[in-house]
């Protein structure tokens, strides 16, 4: 037992965990590692390249012959763009990324004093530094808008609370910025997450209103009002993305992904996808449905865990499909792996909190060593792993390629380039017909086949190889001149098609084809292109959104949280709970 | 509650998860695996082939003896750099041919998903019942043992020269070589619109050739375009001809009112190297009953030839190209030992059939 005045009571002041997570992640994202080990800090960098020069033109010519910006929500890539002025674009997606990793313990901290005493606020921190599901989605994955977007979307609705529970005008301006510029960093943080988050915080509001002897009525009525005014407010924000969404509803035939399958059918998916991005967490798992259960504070907060748990499972269980219908088919599910685990970290904060209280140093040595170990098993996963990108690939010949002689008159496509495509696609003039996001393409040769890109096409099997086919039938049509080949599997296809190959690079790691007879590439016409209005406010109002939020935290500094009442807390000596929470 | 909210949960995750392993094919993969019909048993075995667990899949073959594991995985696996190593099993079909207490015969057939598309390989197996399980005779694979020896080279040889560093192909200041289309036939097919003929390199120097045809509308204007892709030899040497078949999916013969034919050639280094031959070609039936004209390539060089792309025109009674066809050999060629192939021809073209013309493409990695 721990006495009162034991180091071990001390709660972890937030600064600590902060201090951690810049201990941990600065070196690492200095190093820029998810740019070799990740599959998406290219394709966020490409993005930011063409707000770093094209700020209030949407329609970007680079992939699928044409396709607009407007499919993804821009605050995180035009904070690259804007930062990568000073910095360069690489060092600006690392110094955005850092922000966010950084911004991990702060929310988990807000969103766990919601619910828990400050001490095991403080564990729940610290404990989300060493998550495994923020390493993997931040050097495995490279889910920058994600990340970023579930921290401030926590941090809204810990404003969300305090505005519908104690009516505070301040709450509602910063939990309503914070929502907007939440929103413009990611679409389905926004349409999924949002909610899930939300609602128990709602709950709890309520809860606590009417433990105070107040009526729930009143703050059912400010959250109707924050609901409104934050979907007005996303509405407006991100027209031009609800524009392209309505006018172009995601109907291409499903792309498999490992996230959706049953992770038991699979050791390398189970791995990947359960056991690195949860780590020791999942031995909390019996702790946090035994003890979310016991409480009744906690129960919304342990369904909430427990449902987007679920979700996060893809499609071992039925239910994900069940809910979400068509859009199973399209959402990748990693990203609930994260939502999950910010969920459930106030209560493993708590079951720290009475170990610790119990045992000790043995308890915190215990906790200590639990949390290196699923950090450390996700970083060694990025080298264990089966699953390898090859966004460290040297392009830099071919870009030299493409900005030469001309070359960029004609389209090119990438072979085995994997997600070196959109480095590629960031410094080369030329247009490609491939790209990497799935939700932006129109061309029929992509969309009517089961498969993503055309430069991982054999990993689709037959589908990919068709599409693939596909296109090459339709060169001419495309301008598409250069085929730059990083894997000799598509040789055979390239030679009997009529394609000849031209030049090698890289020591012949890469090679060169061409077609002979393809004119120069001229603009496919597409309905998708926004309207000049909505470049421009595409171009400020997410922008606005995250400066108005920054503003808002500075002029208005928060009041202590103290006034939430009845949370969960373990006082000395015995290890029991707070009388009106006791079961 | 405590107690109750916590075991609906853990009640409700294990329902999901065991309703979500019903639904992912855990509990069928499970009886397949156990191998308890002829049909579960070559189930099991594709499975196996499929996710490269060769060391079960072989331990499924009734006798380990006559076929070596070595052998067992080169035989589905491929080897020398065929089109069979750039492939993976994608799907397959099983159906029972013959069934007894003791053995049975079934039949298996294998949808490979290849670098150059879809490949299907049809298999008759034959099964043995030993004990609980049936368990599958794997033929002894037939690899080419060929005696060490010499092959003179003195094949022709065409190469380019005075071309600079930094220019493209195809802007050479150069004449391009001399090809002409011999014929053209438009066709109506359950599919669309299909042009099919035969291009000639009437030059003294190889050439590099491409077919595009643009449909045009009563107006002139442009209904549809497409290219030979892969039905065409698209290097041709002097005197050559190739077949071509351009197809245009959806399209019917009374939408165009007339066709443009465009032919893209370009002085190209070639060599006449490797010597493919043809021999014993005959029409006939593969195993599921389907029209094929059939033969073997001997690869009469020194150098292996890794995918062979086989393109056969057929002919009617008065000699007009009635319909192109083309078909990849999943095996190596290598020299001196014939490897089979087979071309599809569709059922109503096959009566009509009275000649055919082969040219067979290739392909080899070190030759890029």
């Amino acid at each position: 037992m721990v006495s009162e005045t034991s180091f071990l009571r001390r709660k972890i002041p937030l600064a600590i965990s902060v201090f951690v997570a810049l201990a941990i992640h600065a070196p690492l994202l200095i190093m820029q590692l998810p740019l070799r080990t990740s599959y998406d800090a290219n394709f966020h960098i490409f993005f930011a390249s063409h707000y770093a020069q094209h700020w209030f033109e949407p329609w970007n010519e680079k992939w699928f012959a044409g396709f607009s910006q407007t499919t993804y929500p821009p605050l995180v890539h035009q904070w690259i763009a804007l930062v990568s002025r000073a910095i360069g674009l690489d060092e600006a997606f690392m110094l955005v990324m850092l922000l966010a990793v950084i911004l991990i313990p702060v929310s988990a901290y807000g969103f766990a004093r919601l619910w828990v005493d400050e001490r095991a606020a403080g564990y729940a921190a610290l404990l989300s530094v060493f998550a495994g599901t923020v390493s993997f989605l931040v050097y495995s994955a490279g889910q920058l808008p994600t990340v970023l977007s579930c921290t401030l979307f926590l941090l809204a609705v810990t404003y969300f609370y305090q505005w519908a529970h104690a009516a505070e005008w301040r709450a509602l301006l910063k939990g309503l910025a914070l929502s907007l510029a939440a929103a413009s960093a990611h679409h389905v943080t926004l349409i999924f997450g949002s909610l899930i988050f939300a609602l128990p915080v709602l709950w709890l509001a309520m809860r606590d209103r009417r433990e105070e002897g107040a009526s729930a009525n009143a703050v059912l009525g400010r959250a109707l009002v924050f609901g409104v005014l934050a979907a007005a407010g996303i509405a407006v924000v991100l027209l031009p993305y609800w524009i392209s969404i309505i006018q172009h509803p995601i109907k291409q035939v499903p792309i498999p992904h490992a996230s959706r399958s049953n992770l038991l059918m699979n050791t390398n998916i189970f791995i990947n996808y359960l056991i690195v991005p949860y780590g020791a967490f999942l031995l909390a798992l019996p702790f946090i449905v035994f003890k979310g259960a016991g409480h009744r504070r906690l129960r919304p907060l342990l369904l909430a865990f427990w449902f987007t748990f679920i979700l996060g499972l893809g499609g071992t269980t039925p239910l994900p499909h069940w809910i979400l219908g068509r859009a199973f088919e399209i959402l990748t599910f990693e990203r609930f792996t994260l939502w999950a685990v910010l969920l459930g970290l106030p209560i493993v904060g708590l079951w720290a909190e009475e170990l610790i209280d119990r045992y000790s140093w043995k308890a915190a040595g215990g906790f200590a060593i639990a949390a290196v170990a699923t950090i450390s098993l996700a970083m060694g996963w990025l080298t264990w792993s089966p699953f390898r990108p090859t966004g460290g690939l040297d392009v830099s010949a071919v870009v030299e390629f493409l900005n030469r002689d001309g070359h960029d008159q004609y389209r090119y496509l990438t072979l085995g380039f994997g997600n070196a495509l959109p480095k590629l696609s960031t410094y080369a003039n030329a247009g490609s017909v491939d790209g990497e996001y799935n939700s932006a393409r129109l061309l029929p040769e992509m969309t009517n086949y089961g498969a993503a890109q055309f430069t991982t096409a054999k990993f689709f099997g037959t589908a990919g190889m068709e599409s693939l086919k596909m296109m090459l039938r339709h060169a001419n049509h495309y301008g598409l001149k250069y085929i730059f080949v990083y894997d000799a599997y598509y040789e055979p296809l390239l030679v009997f098609t009529g394609w000849r190959q031209i030049e090698t690079f890289n020591q012949g790691a890469i090679t060169a084809w061409v077609k002979d007879d393809v004119p120069p590439a001229h603009k496919i016409i597409s309905d998708a292109r926004p309207a000049p209005w909505e470049g421009v406010l595409w171009g400020i109002l997410p922008m606005a959104s995250s400066v108005v939020a920054i503003l808002f935290l500075i002029l208005l500094p928060d009041r202590r949280l103290a006034r939430i009442g009845n949370l969960l807390t373990i006082p000395a000596p015995e290890p029991v709970y707070a009388p009106e929470v006791q079961p | 509650m405590k107690a109750s909210l916590a075991l609906l949960l853990v009640m409700v995750t294990a329902a999901l998860i065991a309703l979500g392993w019903v639904q992912s094919g855990g509990v069928t993969s499970h009886e397949i695996s156990a191998a308890r019909t002829p049909e579960q048993a070559v189930e099991a075995l594709m499975a196996d082939v499929e996710a490269h667990n060769w060391n079960r899949a072989y331990a499924r073959l009734a006798d380990t003896g006559t076929v070596e594991k070595q052998d067992f995985i080169r035989d589905l696996s491929g080897s020398n750099g065929s089109l069979r190593t750039y492939s993976n099993l994608q799907s397959f079909t099983v159906w029972p041919l013959h069934a007894t207490d003791e053995d049975a015969t079934v039949r298996v057939r294998m949808t490979w998903s290849s670098a150059i598309g879809p490949m299907d390989d049809v298999r008759d197996l034959h099964l043995r019942h030993a004990g609980d399980v049936w368990t599958i005779d794997w033929p002894k694979p037939n690899f080419p043992k060929v005696p060490p020896q010499v092959i003179p080279v003195n094949y022709l040889r065409w190469d380019v020269i005075g071309r600079n560093a930094g220019d493209e192909w195809g802007v050479e200041n150069v004449d391009t070589p001399n090809v002409r289309i011999t014929s053209m036939n438009a066709i109506d097919r359950p599919e669309g619109l299909v042009l099919v003929g035969e291009v000639v390199n009437e030059d003294t120097v190889p050439a590099y050739v491409s077919v595009n045809a643009t449909l045009l509308k009563p107006d002139q204007s442009t209904l549809d375009q497409e290219s030979s892709f892969d039905m065409i030899a698209h290097t041709l040497l002097p005197r050559q001809v190739s077949p071509y078949r351009i197809d245009f999916p959806g399209m019917r013969i009374r939408q165009v009112k007339s066709v443009r034919m465009d032919v893209k050639s370009l002085l190209v280094p070639a060599s006449a190297d490797p010597v493919i031959a043809v021999a014993n070609q005959k029409l006939g039936k593969d195993a599921l009953g389907g029209n094929v004209l059939s033969g073997d390539l001997l690869n009469q060089s020194g150098q292996n030839v890794d995918i062979a792309q086989v393109v056969a025109a057929y002919y009617d009674a008065n000699g007009k190209v009635i319909w192109v066809s083309n078909g990849y050999v999943d095996q190596a060629l290598v020299p001196d030992f014939p490897v089979p192939f087979a071309v599809n021809i569709p059922k109503d073209i096959a009566p009509k059939v009275e000649s055919y013309h082969l040219v067979v493409n290739h392909y080899s990695r070190k030759n890029g």
